[in-house]
């Protein structure tokens, strides 16, 4: 990697920069700002008091302890992404929300399927290390982890001090609601990351892998700066490949919100397009690659999964790709006719009170083309009534599975979210599949899930809940990145409140040998689960200190427990206890050179150095001060046990005192949640009033609508020739060619089809190449499942 | 972030509840209806709060109400009927039972931040455990020869030697607390009905109780009342709750039932309603801190009983022992991968060691084990857990026999045939799949459920030597029943068999061939050198099958499906008169049989 950008930085001591000359800085100090305000009602803005959260580790930093030496496969970086503030190119509209989470989710799903990375790091060829280092020397920005507490002490000081200097009057929003900031909420951890946590942005490196600035040289970048970064956890900045992916398309240009899996379609039909013509324009120069050359430069690729896959342009196709046979049978002549067609992922309708294998059924269930949707016979030759069934001939090693949450309603004349109930497993195999399919007992495992928070299509957010390889289930939240419990996936079945549900699902190939391996080394969710529940329950005033005692009790409990599964640690049992514990190793980084970044627990980034050196070392300080602290914590739990027991003593005493007491305190219980009420509502009616005005309007749903059926027109048309290129996507034939019926249709349902699908993404069109009267029919398709699915639709 | 949110705050005051004896309740709740429709109001950006233990009722789509509300009873028009070959079960009534309203001392949740990594508590749907006096309302019992099985821990003195004195056996021991004047911090508080005296006092003798946990309540009812959805007792538990329940069938008269119920913290709660009077076990986990799947009394015994709980635990307890901090009395040898062996006998129950609880300890697995079941020849046990996995175990021996897996995902439900011959289980692949216990094989996986399957039982009283009748009901809201007989599964698969596949499906070849495969194919959860000396030489080797190909499956389609509600149901139950189903959120719903549907069978036939 080589031409690299560097976002002005706030190395070591940080006032707020002049606003004039950095280019992002409005955005900037209007997070300043934010955090400063967080700060200012805070009594106590001395920032030495404050000092004690920063070592801190987060749960995430828990969960990557003794991670050991950097890999090179990219399998141990947990890196957030940055939620890009869309700008306006002609500076009317003021600076929006972040909305490029469609994005991010996205591409952390690609980054955590393994042959995925592998493939894209690996074709055309993997970046030497050397100069992937040199490049990410530059490219990797630290920033000094404080540095959003010396921001929050400064700002208070300067409001102690003096009214507001000019850098900081231009960011903040005059309306800006001055109420205290919730240290737990998201928004301020992702404030906090961004400006703590080192940020990788990448520039085009096009050229060193021989192709042209694309789509997929842009993911490559970011992947390969990724792979090659000696941090394990940052925060990535996608502009560089936002900026390829709005110039090349258009509907991505707005800042509006915009439908992921309509993204990830695009983004694995651009790759595939990327890497075909490539490979064409490269055909008579001969790319050969030695396959084994990049497994030895780092010894630490895997030589199982995707490895061979690189040189081969066919690597999207075999990873995402499956076959799906469509048979219709005339019902006048009997005949039956299959046609192929390929897809790269698969949009199911959904039923309430369903689950995933259901609507896969239905999928495949059998359908009747009657009416006006009748099928054109070759045999017969006319507008028949038929049956018609899809299975699946091919299973993809990736299967994606579209859940359609979007549904369009006639009577409001736009799409409308379905919140059912949709049950997905852990694992999975498809019941749908040909009678000749190949290995149709094949294994999937979750691995991914987009979840879609909000009411309706037009706006929301997106998260991506992802199965790393070693260190569990993470939640990526844009910038922050979160260790879950392996239940938490299951949490977006569509039927809890707040509105979220899983939208697309990652499912990838595995084997029970592999399964039963994985469970037998993992850890005991149910148990930690059992001592947040304590953590949980204590929030409510419940005693507890019985539950915590036993989670320590559980612990003595031989090997099986806990020393077995050490890669995952449990995160909840004793957080208030942790600043004491890291004065030591806190203290320590006063002595550090300057320019490093100071305060840190062992792991976060120093530049070149892997955080955590192999045993040859002498031990680090830092791992001197990791034993003290082991010691200290072994000392403190007892202590704690101790004093759990004589609280639980205590407890008991309590009990027996008797009615009247327990009665003022369930009135003093009252009390306070009358006040949390009150304040509740106070917020929550603020929170209604200081809200901006919406993006979504009527043009929007028009996109929509359009774009609604894309899942099902992109499948790439394939005819008798299994192998794809770009000629055959381009060439029309097709056996069965209702021109007629989809014209029918679309007369039959304008207000849907209005607007011609080529015109906003012409792009799109001459690469995957259907000429019209095949979109047409795929419409068709698209259509007869939507009605399919109004039909089965009951309760929402 | 897009949120259109209305708030609807209702504020009650003091309520006075007339049949707690304890003081005034006061309840102060906010109900928050979050509407989905769109609107040109610009939403706010996400709140994000944290959820409290609560959220876990609301959360599983529970409406939480704002005060104590009454159960209620229906009567849909219409009904529900369910149509087989044998006539047509109408649905009698639909008896809703009330969700309570949180505890006090749970804020209620305004806008719930749906990404909150708290994990929330786990609660379950509502689950019944019903109970007759009536010996002609006894399922009728298939085994050709009486129960033989030895008691639980037989040989072991230690285990044996609190006999009671012979002129107490017929007096039922009590639990010490009384639960109404309770001041524990476990139980908020009791809610008895008025006329619950009068009402014990004049019933039929010979009806049915129902016992029925919904979110932190426990009620107890009388189905064959005439005011039945009036509850006798309802107990509320502060926080935790309840997730399992069972009855003794042995020592229950007109005066004593001794209840067993599993808690979301892991407590267990020995109750006896005529006299309320409880005892608590495991307090505050101290055995097991995780919460319970699972509890069933053992077949046969009075005092003991069997929980399963969510880290793969199988515990068996005594009722009247008291609890002491467990440690495991086998030692473990640290370079064993302990996930190699299918049963970790922690304490056996042949240990001498028997004062205090636990009687017996056994780890299965890391996985939450979901439900378990007896053999009705009382020495075997089928267990299933959230890997998928089947277990079998002699559970007198404390040995796992066999291993199965689903066909992918958890499985979630288990039962014996009547006969014990077959088990039948239901999961996260949407199949009910039957096994043949003595071929320890699959025999068909059965196909309807549009989703999870969370129950299956067999309804004794439409099973003979031949034929099976079993029901099973799911989170698609669906009930549906199934025939098989032993002919009808040998015959060959006509679903979808194609010329490549082999045609016999259920030969007896195929299970030798599996089980080569399985010694060859490197799946065996153990192998032979790493067996404990215990193990009998000439036991068959505990073996872990692979799973069968959809191919070469039976596949069993239903006799019957029906949607019977507009919530994932979860538990169903046959009686001799009835069925009956529980719902998720609190319907309880019941079918009179068809008229003369009952098999009548001579069971020594």
């Amino acid at each position: 990697m080589k031409a690299l950008f560097h976002r002005p930085k706030t190395n070591g001591v940080s006032p707020p920069f002049p606003a004039s000359i950095i280019p992002h800085a409005r955005w900037y100090s209007r997070a300043c700002a934010l955090v400063a305000l967080a700060s200012a009602p805070s009594p106590t803005p001395a920032p030495v008091k404050k000092e004690p959260q920063t070592p801190q580790m987060s749960p995430l930093e828990k969960r990557l302890q003794d991670m050991g030496a950097i890999r090179g496969d990219g399998s141990d970086k947990f890196f957030g992404m940055e939620n890009i503030r869309y700008t306006d190119p002609t500076g009317h509209s003021p600076v929006q929300y972040g909305n490029t989470c469609y994005c991010n989710s996205i591409l952390q799903c690609l980054y955590y399927s393994v042959p995925f990375r592998e493939a894209v790091i690996n074709y055309p060829q993997r970046t030497p290390v050397e100069s992937l280092e040199a490049a990410l020397a530059k490219n990797l920005r630290f920033q000094n982890p404080n540095a959003h507490l010396e921001a929050e002490a400064l700002a208070a000081k300067q409001k102690a001090t003096a009214p507001s200097p000019t850098s900081r009057g231009a960011g903040v929003p005059p309306n800006q609601p001055q109420k205290p900031e919730d240290k737990d909420s998201p928004e301020y951890k992702k404030k906090v990351a961004l400006q703590t946590m080192p940020i990788l942005e990448t520039k085009n490196n096009a050229a060193s892998y021989g192709m042209s600035e694309s789509l997929f040289t842009s993911l490559k970048d970011i992947f390969e700066s990724l792979v090659g970064s000696q941090s394990r956890t940052g925060i990535v900045r996608p502009q560089q490949f936002l900026d390829v992916l709005r110039r090349e398309n258009e509907m991505f240009r707005t800042p509006m919100h915009q439908d992921a899996h309509e993204f990830l379609n695009l983004l694995l039909n651009e790759v595939v397009s990327n890497v075909e013509a490539e490979a064409t324009k490269q055909s008579f120069v001969e790319k050969p690659l030695p396959p084994t050359e990049s497994a030895d430069s780092l010894g630490m690729l895997t030589t199982s999964t995707g490895s061979k896959s690189p040189n081969t342009t066919r690597w999207v196709h075999e990873l995402f790709e499956g076959t799906l046979t469509s048979e219709t049978k005339c019902l006048t002549c009997e005949k039956v006719s299959q046609r192929d067609e390929v897809f790269l992922d698969l949009s199911v309708d959904l039923e309430q009170h369903s689950s995933v294998t259901s609507c896969l059924r239905k999928f495949s269930a059998e359908e009747m083309l009657c009416e006006r949707n009748k099928f054109h016979c070759d045999n017969c030759g006319g507008l028949q009534e038929a049956e018609k069934r899809m299975k699946i001939k091919r299973l993809p090693r990736v299967l994606a599975l579209h859940l359609k949450r979007f549904k369009y309603t006639e009577d409001l004349q736009r799409l409308q979210k379905l919140f059912h109930r949709v049950v997905y497993p852990y694992h999975l195999r498809l019941f749908n599949t040909t009678d000749d399919a190949e290995d149709p007992d094949r294994l999937y495992e979750l691995y991914a899930v987009v979840v879609h928070i909000g009411g309706g299509p037009y706006h929301g957010h997106y998260v991506a809940i992802i199965k790393t390889e070693d260190r569990g289930w993470l939640l990526f939240d844009d910038e922050l990145v979160e260790p879950v419990d392996k239940n938490y996936v299951r949490n977006f079945f569509g039927d809890r409140p707040g509105l979220a549900c899983a939208y697309v699902l990652f499912y990838q190939e595995t084997t029970l040998e592999a399964v039963l391996r994985e469970q037998a080394q993992e850890d005991q969710a149910s148990s930690t689960a059992a001592s947040d529940v304590g953590d949980a329950g204590k929030t409510n005033g419940y005693p507890l200190n019985s539950n915590l005692h036993h989670v320590n009790s559980a612990s003595q409990l031989p090997s099986e427990d806990h020393g077995r599964f050490v890669p995952i640690h449990r995160t909840s049992t004793a957080p208030q206890m942790m600043p004491t514990h890291h004065e030591g190793p806190e203290l320590e980084p006063s002595s550090a050179p300057a320019g490093a970044p100071a305060v840190q627990p062992p792991q976060p980034p120093l530049p070149p150095i892997p955080d955590e050196q192999p045993p040859p070392l002498s031990p680090k300080k830092s791992d001197v001060a990791a034993k003290k602290e082991k010691a200290r914590l072994k000392a403190e739990e007892k202590e704690r046990e101790a004093r759990l027991k004589a609280e639980e003593k205590e407890r008991e005493k309590a009990e027996k005192k008797g009615r009247k007491e327990a009665d003022q305190q369930r009135q003093q219980a009252v009390q306070r949640e009358a006040e949390e009420l009150r304040i509740a509502i106070e917020r929550s009616k603020a929170e209604l009033n200081d809200v901006g005005p919406e993006n979504g309007s009527p043009k929007k749903s028009f996109n929509f609508i359009k774009r609604s059926s894309r899942s099902l027109s992109q499948r790439l048309s394939k005819d008798k020739e299994p192998r794809m290129s770009m000629s055959d996507l381009a060439s029309p034939p097709l056996p069965e060619t209702p021109t007629t019926e989809s014209e029918a249709e679309r007369s039959a349902v304008p207000s849907k089809d209005a607007p011609s699908p080529n015109i906003s993404n012409p792009k799109l069109l001459s690469r995957a190449g259907p000429p019209p009267v095949k979109e047409n029919k795929i419409e068709k398709t698209g259509h007869t499942h939507r009605w399919r699915s109004l039909s089965f639709k009951k309760t929402t | 972030m897009f949120y259109d949110v209305t708030f609807h705050v209702e504020v009650t005051f003091p309520i006075l509840d007339p049949w707690a004896d304890r003081d005034t309740a006061t309840v102060l709740h906010l109900l928050t209806e979050l509407s989905h429709s769109a609107s040109v109001l610009p939403p706010p950006p996400p709140r994000y709060t944290i959820p409290v233990a609560y959220a876990a009722g609301a959360a599983n789509g529970m409406a939480v109400p704002v005060v104590e509300t009454n159960n209620t009873i229906s009567h849909p028009e219409g009904g529900c009927p369910l149509q087989v070959g044998e006539g047509t079960y109408t649905l009698k009534d639909d008896l809703l039972l009330a969700t309570p309203p949180p505890h006090p001392s749970e804020a209620p949740i305004v806008n719930p931040n749906p990404l909150a990594t708290v994990p929330t508590p786990p609660t379950a749907g509502v689950k019944l455990s019903l109970v007759s006096l009536d010996p002609r309302k006894k399922p009728p019992t298939f085994l050709k020869t009486a129960v033989t099985a030895p008691p639980f821990g037989d040989g072991n003195p230690a285990l044996a030697a609190p006999a009671p004195p012979a002129k107490d056996a017929l007096k039922r021991r009590k639990p010490k607390n009384n639960i109404i004047k309770s001041s524990s911090s476990f139980v908020s508080r009791v809610i008895t009905h008025e006329t619950s005296a009068k009402r014990l006092s004049d019933r039929d003798p010979n009806g049915i109780f129902a016992f029925a946990n919904i979110n932190r309540a426990f009620q107890w009812l009388d189905l064959n009342s005439a005011q039945k959805e009036e509850h006798l007792t309802k107990v509320l538990f502060t926080k935790a709750h309840m997730l399992c329940h069972d009855i003794n069938d042995l020592t229950k008269t007109s005066s004593h039932l001794d209840i067993v119920m599993g808690s979301s913290a892991g407590d267990i709660i020995w109750y006896e309603p005529m006299s309320q009077k409880y005892a608590r076990i495991n307090k505050n986990g101290v055995i097991n801190n995780s919460p319970v799947t699972s509890i069933k009394w053992l077949p046969g015994s009075e005092n003991l009983f069997l929980a399963s709980h969510a880290n793969g635990v199988l515990v068996v307890y005594d009722k009247e022992k008291e609890d002491a901090l467990f440690t495991p009395e086998v030692t473990h040898q640290p370079d064993h991968d302990a996930s190699r062996y299918p049963l970790e006998v922690l304490k056996s129950v042949q240990s001498k060691n028997q004062k205090t609880n636990p009687v017996s300890y056994w780890k299965l697995a890391n996985q939450k084990i979901s439900h378990f079941s007896f053999s009705p020849d009382q020495r075997h046990l089928a267990i299933v857990l959230e890997d998928g996995s089947l277990r079998l175990m002699d559970y007198l021996k404390e040995e796992v026999l066999d291993i199965f897996r689903s066909y992918y995902g958890g499985l979630i439900c288990v039962c014996w045939s009547p006969d014990g011959k077959y088990i039948v289980t239901g999961g996260q692949d949407d199949l009910v799949t039957i096994w043949s216990f003595p071929e320890r094989k699959i025999i068909a996986r059965c196909q309807g459920h549009n989703s999870w399957v969370s129950a299956v039982a067999f309804d004794p009283w439409r099973c003979d030597q031949k034929t099976y009748r079993f029901g099973s009901v799911g989170d698609d809201c669906r009930l549906l029943l199934w025939d098989f007989s032993v002919g009808m599964l040998h015959r060959p698969r006509t679903h979808q068999t194609t010329a490549r596949h082999r045609t016999s499906l259920v030969m007896p070849s195929t299970q030798t061939s599996n089980r080569h495969r399985a010694d060859s194919g490197g799946n065996r959860v153990r192998s032979d050198s790493e067996r404990t000396e215990k193990l009998d030489g000439d036991l068959d080797p505990m073996a872990s099958h692979p799973v069968e190909p959809r191919a070469r499956t039976a596949l069993l389609p239903p006799i019957m499906s029906k949607i019977v509600g507009e919530d994932p149901i979860c538990w169903l139950g046959f009686q001799k008169d009835c069925i009956l189903t529980s719902s998720l959120e609190g319907h309880i719903r019941t079918w009179d049989r068809p008229n003369d549907s009952v098999v009548s069978h001579d069971p020594r036939l």
